[in-house]
Formats: structure tokens, C-alpha cells, sequence
């Protein structure tokens, strides 16, 4: 299986290729580039930083028309962890308004930090669903790895687990290829690699 | 050192000790680091600490903080231990917050390495002012130490080398009694 993370110069990309490589994944590329990205069986988006920031990296690249194409019109599986899942939706408040990639119906705002400390940062329950392709034989309200000082939500069905840190947020969502976890799963520990095998093998 | 770590240890990885540059910084991010550990540039150099803050993010960025009492006070030392800071252990967590460092991690140095619980009496004091994520440290040598400092209104997080190092599996089996007791920590091993 080839698995392309997409490269735009943001994130620690070694720990999720490890953990690919790890789960048996022999053939793992970080890459910006076109020819790779359309040979991909999988993309996964990372991303860590600012989202204005990472859409100004992604448009320079021309990633997110080839993302458009290939993720939206030849419906390749595409996991968006942290950064790279709010970037899948439609626009973020940090830094100002800034617009999104769009593949899903979620905005993201900040955290109020009068109310309670940010970043969220620890592991934290998610009301997983195990009928989600992403949960297949992860327990109930399993812990995640999460660090993020921005929240996603949205009214639309878009399959969202939640997990609350004074209130409700999207964790992680599931749209036919599309699928995006605001935690890190090459964090968090057993469940993490569970979800990424699932991302493998059910997408 | 931590590339070996990152290749079969699927938990976030702190990297720290002598960090001065930005060269310094990324040499760990590059192997493979989550976040960074700071003390001493945190008072010696804070651009560096801002530019660190701006380039891989608030949430990648732990501020160490050192205490030890001295004459009746709580003052803050860098350089491993070595070098005093005239100011005021609350007054300086205060100022490095305004840096936007994603967590703090706060040692006692008199506490550190004894095993006889954390310094309960200053954290309790203070936590409750810190806006960051705080992760006590220095003192904890069994898991009722680690329960009593979970229920500190305030901490996120008790941090414990002894029972890691020295004894046998006590962080294993003080995870264990620490989630009968019914603090909320990750549940990791289904």
C-alpha cells in the first residue's frame, strides 16, 4: 500500500510515518508533488502551526486544486490529523478569517481561554462510535492524544465523534474517503495505531 | 537517541537540556521531538523563545520552571539549578506565560528526587493563577502523591521520574490504583 503524506513544510511528519511503517505499511512518501499524490492508495494531511499560515503553503503549491481533483473528483481516502483535518473544512477564525480546503461543512473557531486553559493538551475521550469506519474495534469513549488551541464544529451530519473540554467539539468526522481526527493518533498510543490501521484497511 | 524513540513509541516525546538557538531546536524537531522543553532561555533569551513559538507553535513549546526555597521564599533558578533569579517564582510564571508557551512544567528543586511527595503547599497556592496547562513536578514517590496533586484544582498533569526509573513497574501499577480511584487519565491499555 502507498501512502502519500502531503508535505507543506508544517508538522512533525516522523511519527506518523513511523507509525504507518510500523502498522505494516511498506510503501510511505512525504510529498508535494503531483505525480506521487495521483499514485497514492491513501493521502493523509498533517499539520501543525497556523491554519492562515498553512493555507497560503497549500495554495502556493497548487495542493489544494491537485487535493480538489484527487480527493473530491477521483474520491481517493484522505485523513486529515490536527491542523490537516480543520484544514479540510470550510474556513478558521486564527489569524483572522481565513478559508479552508472546504471538503467538509465544519468552521473552526478559538477556545475561549477565560474560561478554561489552552491549548487543550492530554489525552482526552472521545464518544467514539464503533459503527464508524475509524472505530472499527475501538472501545467506547477511547483516550486520544490531543494539543490545539482551535475547535471545529458543525451542524451538518458529517459522522462527528465529540469529545467535551468545557463544551462539545468535533474530533474526529468521516464523509465517504474523507475523514479527519482533531487528536493525534501516532500519539495515542494502542487506540491511535488501531485508527490508523482502520484508515488503511477500511477506506 | 530520539529518532530510535519516535520509531516504536507512539506517545508524544518531549526533547530538552541546553537548547540556546534555533539550530539547537530544530536538530530535535527534525529527529523526531513533539515539543520542546525550555528553561533557562526562558529568562536568558525570550526572542528566541518567541520566534520558537512562532515557528512551530505554542503547543510545541514547554516552559521548565525551577524553584528552591531561599530564605523563606520561593525563588527561581536557571542553569541547572545554578544560577538565582531575582524575581518572584509567581511574578516570573506570570511573565513567561506572556511568551505564549503551550505548558508549563514546574519543579521543586527541594522536593525533586526525595520521594516524599510534591511541594502540595505552593502548588495549591498558585495553580489556579496559571492559565496554561501545569504539570507538577519534583517529589512524587507513590501514586498517592499523583492522585493528591490530580485533585489540585488547576494541575493538568503530575510528572514523576522515581516511580518511572527506580521502581520496578510502579508507574504502571500507580496508573492503575490512579484510575481506581477515579481521576480522569487515559485509559490506554484495551
Amino acid at each position: 500500500m502507498k501512502i502519500v503524506i502531503v508535505d507543506y513544510k508544517m508538522g512533525n511528519l516522523k511519527s506518523i510515518a513511523s507509525a504507518l511503517i510500523h502498522l505494516g505499511a511498506t510503501n510511505v512518501i512525504v510529498s508535494d508533488n503531483y505525480e506521487l499524490l495521483s499514485s497514492a492508495d491513501k493521502l493523509i494531511l498533517p499539520g501543525v502551526g497556523a491554519f492562515g499560515k498553512a493555507m497560503a503553503e497549500i495554495k502556493e503549491k497548487k495542493l489544494d486544486l491537485i487535493l480538489k481533483e484527487l480527493v473530491l473528483e477521483k474520491h481517493k481516502p484522505i485523513l486529515g490529523i490536527c491542523l490537516g483535518m480543520q484544514l479540510l473544512g470550510l474556513s478558521s477564525d486564527e489569524g483572522g478569517l481565513n478559508e479552508g480546503l472546504g471538503f467538509v461543512k465544519g468552521t473552526v473557531t478559538s477556545f475561549d481561554s477565560t474560561k478554561m486553559k489552552v491549548p487543550h493538551v492530554g489525552f482526552n475521550q472521545v464518544k467514539t462510535k464503533q459503527e464508524l469506519k475509524l472505530y472499527k474495534n475501538i472501545p467506547d469513549n477511547a483516550d486520544f492524544y490531543f494539543t490545539h488551541s482551535y475547535k471545529m464544529q458543525s451542524s451538518e451530519n458529517i459522522n462527528q465523534c465529540e469529545c467535551d473540554y468545557n463544551g462539545n467539539f468535533i474530533a474526529s468526522f468521516e464523509v465517504n474517503n474523507i475523514a479527519g481526527v482533531q487528536f493525534h493518533p501516532e500519539l495515542s498510543q494502542h487506540n491511535g495505531l488501531k485508527l490508523l490501521n482502520n484508515f488503511m484497511t477500511e477506506f | 537517541m530520539i529518532t530510535a524513540l519516535v520509531n516504536d513509541v507512539f506517545i508524544p516525546i518531549t526533547a530538552g537540556g541546553g537548547i540556546r538557538s534555533m539550530e539547537d531546536a530544530e536538530i530535535l524537531f527534525n529527529s523526531g521531538a513533539d515539543k520542546i522543553l525550555l528553561n533557562s532561555a526562558l529568562y536568558e533569551n525570550p526572542d528566541l523563545v518567541k520566534q520558537l513559538v512562532q515557528k512551530y507553535g505554542s503547543q510545541s513549546i514547554v516552559a521548565s520552571i525551577d524553584y528552591k526555597l531561599t530564605d523563606g521564599k520561593r525563588a527561581v533558578f536557571i542553569n541547572d539549578g545554578s544560577r538565582k533569579i531575582d524575581t518572584d517564582l509567581e511574578e516570573y510564571i506570570l511573565n513567561i506565560e506572556q511568551l505564549h508557551i503551550g505548558e508549563i512544567y514546574l519543579n521543586s528543586i527541594d522536593k525533586d528526587g526525595t520521594g516524599f511527595g510534591y511541594d502540595f503547599e505552593e502548588i495549591q497556592r498558585i495553580a489556579k493563577k496559571i492559565s496554561k496547562p501545569l504539570i507538577m513536578a519534583g517529589g512524587a514517590g507513590n501514586e498517592n502523591h499523583l492522585i493528591e496533586g490530580l485533585k489540585i484544582p488547576g494541575v493538568s498533569a503530575v510528572a514523576t521520574a522515581n516511580l518511572f526509573n527506580f521502581i520496578g513497574d510502579g508507574l504502571p501499577n500507580a496508573r492503575k490504583k490512579i484510575l481506581e480511584s477515579g481521576e480522569n487519565i487515559a485509559r490506554w491499555d484495551h
